[in-house]
């Protein structure tokens, strides 16, 4: 809406629309007084009437309309500040909300690359728990098959040593005990024939 | 300036050389090497008389009654000898003196002294297997110290100059327990 209005058109306006309606006014209270002649002036009437309308006409013109024209146009103003403001808050806000929503989108992506490098971290270490967890296991599992190898080989070790101890001692007993002198004399006699040198020593 | 050492060989050189005459004019320097062997054995294993002959605070008469006492059946010379060295001081040149006396008897005598151990006492005809063996192998006489000791079982040992022939049946048990104990 175009508020801006001339001087000219706030006058022209008022007078053109007074000028139309005085003759069709004037001329019905002429013809009679009776019917509708009873709601239209005199012509006596109206040209004091006329006058009366036309210096209220000008002093309306001359002060009332400015004002009424100036406070429109204060309030025009008003308005157009509001709106001005209004745009201008508006695009702020905009502005603003563009400013949350970029905000927003870039802590959203700050909030998925610590979230994944969180999850990345994570796997690292599971895996890093995984292979220490299993390689300990690997390690104790190999401790224990070499602590069981080697209780076996003692075991073995002991019980062969024992075998043999219980064999050389029969041994011992039944040649000690069972040869006789000539026996033993033979032998003696044998291992004479067999033993080596002083030489070779 | 003579060395400890020296000094000992030399003391072990006058023993051994003085006890060698006096067997020699007693014609008995085989049995004394045997005899000597006995007493080296005897003070080694007895730490009560080692300590009784060392002790200082024990007379001279005293301690030649002990040793009278305990070898009575010894040759005379070698036990005046012996109370020599016990009156010096010279006890731990014993072995040296045996070691010596025996070189220079096997030299006097022109024999190599064997020492053999068997269980059981050996008879004429194992030593004559005995010294023709050796006497060929040491090209000279060989004359036997004879040793019975149980603990062989069976078989014989045969020692000479330091060497030693084991043909021993414990030797050879012995032998057997170590490879069946190490065999897997």
């Amino acid at each position: 809406m175009k508020l801006r209005i001339t001087s000219v058109a706030r006058i022209s306006v008022p007078v053109a629309a007074a000028l139309m309606a005085m003759p069709a006014v004037a001329f019905a209270a002429e013809e009679g007084s009776s019917g509708i002649d009873l709601i239209f002036p005199t012509m006596s009437e109206f040209i004091p009437m006329l006058i009366a309308f036309i210096i209220l006409w000008v002093i309306l013109a001359k002060f009332g309309w400015p004002a009424f024209i100036g406070m429109v146009d204060k309030r025009a103003a008003t308005i157009k500040d509001s709106l001005e403001k209004a745009e201008t808050a508006k695009q702020e806000s905009e502005r603003i909300l563009a400013e949350r929503n970029a905000e927003l989108a870039a802590a959203k992506k700050d909030a998925t690359e610590i979230i994944a490098n969180a999850k990345q971290q994570a796997e690292f270490v599971k895996a890093d728990i995984v292979a220490s967890a299993q390689t300990e296991a690997e390690t104790i599992i190999a401790k224990a098959r070499l602590a069981i190898e080697n209780e076996k080989k003692a075991a073995i070790a002991d019980l062969q040593a024992s075998a043999a101890d219980m064999t050389i001692a029969v041994a011992k007993r039944v040649i000690g005990t069972d040869l006789s002198t000539a026996e033993h004399k033979t032998i003696i006699q044998r291992y004479i024939a067999e033993a080596g040198s002083f030489n070779e020593n | 300036m003579k060395t400890n050492l020296l000094n000992t060989r030399a003391k072990a050189t006058v023993y051994a050389e003085v006890l060698l005459g006096a067997a020699r004019v007693r014609n008995n320097v085989f049995d004394v090497a045997g005899q000597l062997d006995q007493l080296v054995a005897a003070v080694r294993g007895s730490i009560e008389l080692r300590k009784a002959l060392i002790d200082k605070t024990i007379p001279a008469a005293a301690k030649k009654g002990i040793v009278a006492e305990i070898f009575s059946s010894f040759a005379p010379e070698l036990l005046t000898t012996f109370d020599v060295m016990v009156d010096r001081g010279d006890l731990s040149l014993l072995p040296r003196v045996r070691d010596t006396y025996v070189a220079l008897a096997e030299k006097a005598l022109g024999a190599a002294f064997v020492d053999v151990t068997t269980v059981v006492p050996l008879d004429e005809t194992l030593r004559e297997q005995i010294v023709t063996k050796y006497s060929a192998q040491l090209g000279r006489k060989v004359m036997l110290r004879e040793y019975v000791d149980p603990g062989l079982i069976g078989g014989i040992v045969l020692s000479a100059h330091g060497k030693r022939i084991d043909a021993s049946v414990s030797s050879q048990l012995e032998s057997a327990r170590h490879v069946l104990s190490k065999t897997v």
